[in-house]
């Protein structure tokens, strides 16, 4: 009875303690996206009534289901490029080579950076006269035109990728400095080469890491406006057509309605993700 | 264990002590305590505390552009803390999101004092009800410089009546602007550009009718309407004439088959196209083009002129109060106002930024201005006032469908 009781009390005090803290949490986070919620049931302009017009209304455009696969592929792609580049740059800076330090720290750098202020930048670099493209036209004889990457998807991606890709590699890196590297060795002990040590037990066993950073990078990407924003000319993904819908044509409800549609993809998407990729190793 | 229980418990107590404290109203400030009242002969009415004036204000900028708010942060906000004595809360919003703002306040508890707006964002507001002082007539008296603003300014702003609920701060004016490296010979009109397209096909600058700046829409009004499309119509009716299907196919040639492309989403990508070499000829703000060509964001070569059919006013900027912000704010805001529409800001504006005034100051200024900008005179012969806001409304709506590849 006593125990019984002091585990309650405990429970209590436990409570207590996270109270302020779940009390943030709930209003600044629930609060508004509740009124998002709220918001994209409401007839535009009206603080009562309901109405599914404008789930009816984008899920029924073909129009806004291109947006919604544009922002998918660029999230995507942006996710499996990121990836692609993280591995093989986390597996050199786990040998500590010289300079690894700044080459550590420059990989942060994306991140420090506004992502409006890396927009223009990288707009300017990969601009025709950028120099980015004098440097491929000098070095490429081949090459007639400058290389065009501003306003492309391709384009796009890469300015993604420079962007997010400091998720996917610093937790590939983190999971793979936390390997046991006896593991390895004996591997190479029983006869296996290099390459079938990289991909029968270093990356089965840094798969978490790797997950848990392409779901970073993917959310990120997802979500991204200033770069399509500024960088994208014709494609224009989600959130900026939401940035579109509420502060030029001031249709606050329908642009709410594509915020919780956005939401749900992502959400989706995710939960198919994570469980496919965490299935157990065979 | 028992130590263990004793700070449980006092931890509990403080954070209950605290929470309820957080979660309680706001303590009123001391008050000084009262003296005992005189023995009068007759009882006089209790006089009411004076409140102090404030002498802080949150002033809301939703139409400066990068060039305009480093002019209030350098050069207007300090001139305010030295000649009035106000401390400023320097703001940079959207109209979108002041508005909806706004649509949350209840009466007296408004804490944006002071906007700055765009015309359509003026023009919005009235339209949707939501509630600004009228600074003239009305607030005539508080704020004398308001006399120098022309009327028909204080009357409508794209040609919605705004019955002087804005006081005109400055009056922006888009431009031809073109890359003379390229350009010897610029076109004189809307017409002559479109007849010599073929001159620089893939080289004329133009921005997404539903950019965030307004010259998304301002661009194929000036053409538009130098095309003959009859502005006092309505939309329905205008639509329905020969010259508006006329007019319309000629600018979605243009913006499809002679423009650079993509059309530049924002301003800030038709300069990297002028500094790239891709667009040669455009019409933008003419102050924030010169300004970005001495920042080095845009060509040496960029001059600007004028087309003989008139190009479109730019974001002309209204300085406005609402009505649901505590009233002991509104003297100080009207002084604010008064401050900004005087000779001084005003001459700083246009000798600085080469921006025209919103006052009627002209015999005021040096002259040395006028050999940089062409006199207001000259300029406003050629200035198309925005006034049908359902052509700029079916631009920005429509535009994106219609006018790009």
């Amino acid at each position: 009875m006593n125990g019984l009781w002091q585990r309650r009390r405990e429970g209590l005090i436990t409570l207590l303690l996270l109270s302020p803290g779940l009390a943030g949490f709930f209003s600044l986070f629930f609060y508004p996206m509740l009124l998002t919620v709220i918001l994209s049931f409401r007839p535009e302009g009206q603080k009562v009534g309901w109405t599914l017009a404008h789930y009816a209304r984008f899920l029924g455009d073909p129009a806004f289901r291109d947006v919604l696969g544009l922002t998918f592929s660029l999230a995507v792609g942006a996710t499996v490029f990121s990836v692609l580049l993280s591995l093989p740059l986390a597996l050199v800076l786990r040998e500590k080579p010289k300079g690894n330090r700044l080459l550590r720290l420059s990989i942060l750098l994306p991140m420090m950076m506004p992502h409006l202020i890396s927009a223009l930048g990288l707009l300017l670099f990969w601009s025709k006269r950028g120099w980015a493209n004098l440097f491929l036209l000098s070095i490429l004889p081949f090459l007639k035109e400058p290389v065009a990457v501003n306003y492309t998807i391709p384009g796009l991606i890469l300015f993604y990728v420079w962007l997010f890709y400091p998720y996917t590699c610093l937790t590939t890196l983190a999971s793979l400095e936390a390997l046991d590297r006896s593991i390895e060795e004996a591997a190479e002990v029983a006869g296996a080469n290099r390459l079938r040590v990289l991909w029968h037990v270093v990356l089965p066993l840094i798969r978490p890491g790797v997950l848990a950073g392409s779901v970073l990078t993917f959310m990120m990407a997802f979500g991204a406006f200033s770069v399509p924003l500024v960088t994208g000319g014709n494609y224009r993904p989600l959130s900026v057509q939401i940035f579109t819908q509420a502060t030029l044509y001031l249709e606050w409800s329908a642009a709410s309605a594509m915020a919780v549609v956005m939401a749900m993809a992502q959400v989706t998407f995710l939960t198919v993700y994570m469980r496919v990729l965490r299935r157990p190793i065979a | 264990m028992r130590v263990y229980r004793v700070l449980a418990l006092l931890l509990s107590v403080t954070l209950l002590v605290s929470l309820s404290a957080a979660c309680g109203p706001t303590p009123a400030p001391p008050t000084a305590t009262p003296k005992p009242a005189l023995p009068t002969a007759t009882a006089l009415p209790p006089t009411p505390t004076p409140v102090p004036a404030p002498t802080r204000l949150t002033f809301v900028d939703t139409n400066s552009g990068a060039n305009f708010q480093w002019f209030f942060k350098t050069i207007v906000l300090p001139a305010v803390k030295k000649d009035i004595g106000l401390d400023i809360d320097y703001v940079v919003s959207s109209g979108a999101e002041t508005m909806q703002r706004m649509k949350a306040w209840t009466p007296g508890k408004g804490d944006a004092h002071v906007l700055f707006l765009k015309p359509k964002d003026i023009a919005d507001m009235v339209q949707q009800g939501i509630k600004l002082e009228t600074l003239s007539p009305d607030k005539a008296k508080d704020i004398p410089n308001i006399a120098k603003n022309r009327q028909d300014y204080l009357d409508t702003a794209q040609g919605v009546k705004i019955g002087g609920k804005g006081a005109l701060f400055w009056r922006s004016q888009y431009a031809m602007i073109y890359n003379s490296a390229k350009i010897t010979k610029p076109p004189k009109s809307w017409k002559e550009m479109y007849e010599r397209r073929n001159e620089w096909k893939g080289h004329i600058g133009w921005i997404r009718p539903d950019s965030k700046s307004g010259s998304g829409r301002a661009l194929p009004y000036g053409f538009l309407n130098a095309f003959g499309v009859d502005m006092t119509k309505t939309i329905t009716d205008v639509m329905a004439t020969k010259e508006w299907t006329d007019a319309w196919t000629k600018l979605a040639d243009l913006t499809k088959n002679y423009a650079v492309q993509p059309i530049a989403p924002e301003p800030t990508n038709l300069f990297e196209q002028f500094k790239a070499g891709d667009a040669w000829i455009s019409v933008y703000a003419m102050d924030f083009s010169l300004w970005s060509r001495s920042q080095g964001t845009m060509p040496p070569e960029l001059k600007a002129g004028f087309f003989t059919e008139g190009i479109t006013e730019g974001s002309d900027g209204y300085l406005s109060v609402p009505v649901d912000i505590p009233e002991e704010y509104k003297p100080v805001a009207y002084r604010l106002i008064n401050y900004l529409l005087g000779d001084d800001i005003q001459i700083k504006m246009i000798t600085i930024m080469w921006q025209y005034t919103g006052t009627e100051i002209w015999d005021k200024i040096p002259k040395e201005v006028w050999d940089v900008i062409p006199p207001w005179s000259e300029m406003e012969k050629g200035r198309i006032r925005i006034t049908n806001k359902g052509v700029i409304d079916y631009i920005q709506k429509e535009g994106p469908k219609r006018l790009i590849k």
